[in-house]
């Protein structure tokens, strides 16, 4: 569910993979992390493509017995591909710096310098236009006053001069004009595609980036009606400008084909139509080669989807980054791979989209707070956990619950209030633990009170009560010690010290992060502060972290579950209890299934 | 688990690498060459054991659990947490399939029996029963029911108490002789020629 980046660091070298969805491969290169090889994904590429090639025959027919039996005697072209990779990144040398005289700048302004006032800033525009531009040959534009040269370049530059104070956009639609004049002197051109080009260029005044243009981009939509395919057209590339001149100029192409269905052959002439690279298909039958066929996944094909999967996501409270994260590895886990007959693109991105969440919210390791207690038992020695969180999560609430739930099993607990800060969050405790203890006297656990609160007042050092707390419950024999912590912002340097200094004297067997489910792109920032103070505080080598995570305040969202989401992946530690309400009993284990299926139900 | 996959099917040995996804290929029954079994084999990497267990288990008509008898006195508690998992699953239970233990890499010297490793994970099974029936009920607690009673209550557990088949069963992928060796894993064969 991690596959959104493609590299991984450990020690001292970098990793970098690829994956082939249709046959299942990964393709992984190792090299050492100092050495900034830029040859890289190219060779990881041109290698997936070769082995691909290669060996096609043996993956589809022979499944995992070709596998199994197949020698892949790869070695010789892996050589030369490798060969072929660092020889052509040692071709591109960096462009050698060119040296003043050889600039046009330094020709410039001596003859700046020795032409008329007038005239001077309008060279000096020009200049700047002329380097701009990325036409090549410009020694000849470079001198002013000189007799343009009978090539349309100078033309073009001479016909700039004129803009020089114009705004810039107006100097670009200009420019876009003067080439379009320049193609159509090559053929005819009707005045139609002008003027409605002119209707075309008004939108973009207001574009401000691509995702506008795909908006009225209509040619990608399967709904649209007519059923031609737009021609491909050659247009010239050297242009200076980008995509956004081209999709305006598109959306006319479209409404001016539907009309004139014969003369395709003229639409095809026309050079003032730029590239259909996005080449929409046909509607009807686009549509219906999406259902039936094995048709193989592209980025394109999913875009549409994942966005939508993307804002579900977000409306359901899980943290943006998280959620455009989890869609980008979707994407890489499933392009290329080959669907089966009559399964649409948005169901097989939601089906992989659920399995991801599932994974994620699934505990890897075993989360079984009881028989580690067991363990500690046997080695005489006490379970100590330490709750921490920001304030007005709900730790001492919970910290009760929990309290609760082993008294159940009959386990001794021993709460240390190391809350110092709080006014009432002493008697507060105070009042739990009398609770607790009339619920289960000491009576029917053979004498022993099961419950216990160590509080030193107010005002003293939280690391060292909770040490005094640690030392009296294993000499008077309790098996679990319960430390309950003041809430801090996790901007908060001194606390965020303070409570890692506690955390890594008192070395406790668990540390758990208390979060409350109403929080939204918050917990990303609360979840890595705290571990970056736990990690950065600690003078152990393996710092102790977060090693678990309370979810609270479930009962309070209805189906906007994502807050799970996004702190389990964040911290990837399991959830270890769900709080659903302010009584002793309202403690649950989290349902992975039922919680992926709350958030994906629309 | 890995290793023995190619060399029940070709008999040759092959280096193994952690897998991502599972592998399934046609077994064909050496002692009767009409049946044929079709060997599944699941990664066993922490983060997919369970996705890919709740992928096949509904199809599988046995299973092998394959146990590393070397680490298995460090790893016990996730093995039998694992093999936990596997037993109080609904499907599972409800189709009861014969289970094979197998106890890999007897060729090491410090591997434990078969017999051993069964004791510890009965007494491991027991704890965790008692420790998984307390832990706190599940958010959607009304659909699943609570978690399943594994074996029989009061009395300390016992894999024969189980509604399938278990069997214990020693074998070593690589052979003693090293590498190249002979793997010895005729009792897995046997089994498999049962279950056909």
């Amino acid at each position: 569910e991690r596959g959104g980046n493609n590299s991984f660091t450990h020690e001292a070298l970098t990793l970098k993979y690829k994956l082939d969805n249709q046959f299942e491969l990964v393709f992984v290169v190792g090299f050492q992390k100092i050495l900034t090889l830029t040859y890289v994904d190219k060779l990881i590429d041109d290698v997936h493509k070769e082995f691909r090639d290669k060996y096609r025959n043996e993956f589809q027919q022979k499944g995992t017995l070709g596998l199994l039996n197949g020698t892949f005697d790869f070695k010789d072209d892996f050589m030369r591909l490798l060969r072929d990779a660092e020889e052509s990144s040692k071709v591109r040398a960096p462009t050698v710096m060119k040296t003043f005289e050889q600039s046009l700048k330094s020709q410039k302004t001596v003859k700046c310098m020795i032409e008329t006032r007038g005239e001077k800033p309008k060279e000096k525009v020009k200049t700047k236009k002329n380097k701009g531009s990325k036409k090549e040959g410009t020694e000849a534009v470079a001198a002013p006053g000189k007799a343009p040269a009978g090539d349309k370049q100078p033309s073009a530059a001479g016909d700039r001069e004129e803009l020089t104070k114009d705004e810039i956009l107006q100097k670009n639609r200009e420019e876009f004009f003067k080439r379009h004049m320049k193609a159509g002197e090559k053929s005819s051109k009707s005045p139609k595609p002008e003027a409605q080009k002119e209707k075309g260029k008004k939108p973009r005044v207001w574009d401000l980036g691509n995702s506008n243009a795909k908006v009225l981009d209509y040619s990608n939509s399967a709904t649209n009606g007519s059923t031609e395919a737009c021609p491909v057209e050659e247009f010239d590339p050297d242009t200076a400008l980008g995509d956004r001149n081209r999709e305006p100029g598109r959306l006319y192409d479209l409404e001016y084909e539907s009309d004139d269905e014969a003369e395709e052959e003229k639409v095809i002439q026309n050079p003032s139509k730029p590239s259909a690279k996005k080449g929409g298909l046909g509607g009807m039958f686009g549509m219906l080669k999406g259902l039936v066929g094995s048709k193989s996944l592209t980025k394109e094909d999913m875009e549409p989807v994942l966005e939508k999967m993307k804002d579900h996501l977000i409306a359901k409270n899980v943290a943006a980054e998280i959620a455009v994260q989890l869609c980008e590895s979707v994407a890489k886990k499933l392009e290329g791979k080959v669907m089966g007959t009559f399964t649409t693109v948005t169901s097989t991105v939601k089906q992989a989209l659920q399995e991801a969440l599932v994974q994620i919210l699934q505990p890897q390791r075993r989360v079984d707070v009881l028989r580690d207690v067991m363990d500690a038992q046997r080695h005489r020695r006490p379970y100590v956990v330490t709750f921490c969180g920001v304030n007005g999560v709900g730790k001492s609430t919970n910290l009760a619950k929990i309290s609760f739930w082993l008294i159940e099993n009959g386990f001794s607990v021993l709460i240390a209030a190391c809350d110092t800060f709080r006014a009432g969050a002493v008697e507060q405790l105070r009042t739990h633990t009398r609770r607790l203890n009339a619920l289960h006297p000491p009576e029917s656990h053979g004498g022993r009170t099961m419950v216990q609160l160590y509080e030193k007042g107010y005002g003293k050092d939280a690391a060292g009560i909770a040490m005094e707390a640690i030392s009296y419950a294993r000499n008077q024999g309790f098996d679990v010690v319960l430390v309950d912590t003041a809430g801090r912002m996790q901007d908060n340097a001194p606390l965020m010290t303070a409570l890692a200094k506690l955390i890594a004297v008192n070395a406790p067997d668990l540390v758990l992060f208390v979060g409350e489910a109403l929080v939204g792109n918050e917990a990303v920032d609360q979840l890595v502060k705290f571990n970056k103070a736990l990690a950065d505080h600690s003078m152990a080598q393996t710092p102790r972290l977060i090693d678990g995570i309370v979810l609270t305040k479930f009962d309070t969202i209805d189906d906007k579950v994502g807050a799970a989401i996004s702190m389990t992946y964040i911290t990837s530690k399991p959830i270890v209890f769900v709080g659903t309400g302010q009584t002793y009993c309202d403690l649950r284990s989290l349902n992975a299934k039922a919680v992926v299926a709350a958030l994906m139900k629309a | 688990k890995m290793t023995f996959f190619p060399q029940l099917l070709t008999g040759k040995y092959r280096d193994t690498q952690t897998s991502i996804t599972d592998s399934s290929a046609v077994y064909r029954v050496s002692t009767d060459k009409s049946a044929n079994v079709t060997l599944i084999d699941l990664p066993g990497h922490e983060s997919l054991r369970l996705q890919f267990l709740e992928k096949f288990k509904a199809a599988a008509r046995a299973i092998v659990f394959v146990v590393d008898s070397v680490a298995f006195q460090r790893e016990v508690k996730d093995v039998a947490e694992f093999l936990y998992q596997v037993l109080v699953d609904s499907t599972v239970l409800k189709n009861a399939p014969p289970l094979l233990i197998a106890c890999n890499k007897q060729d090491v010297t410090m591997a434990k029996s078969a017999k051993l490793i069964q004791q510890q994970l009965e007494k491991e099974l027991n704890t965790l029963r008692v420790t998984r029936s307390a832990a706190p009920t599940s958010l959607d607690s009304s659909a699943t029911g609570g978690p399943a009673q594994l074996g029989k209550k009061g009395k300390d557990f016992d894999f024969s108490q189980l509604p399938m088949k278990v069997e214990f069963v020693e074998c070593s992928a690589r052979g003693s002789k090293g590498e190249e060796g002979d793997a010895d894993f005729e009792g897995l064969e046997k089994w498999l020629a049962k279950i056909a």
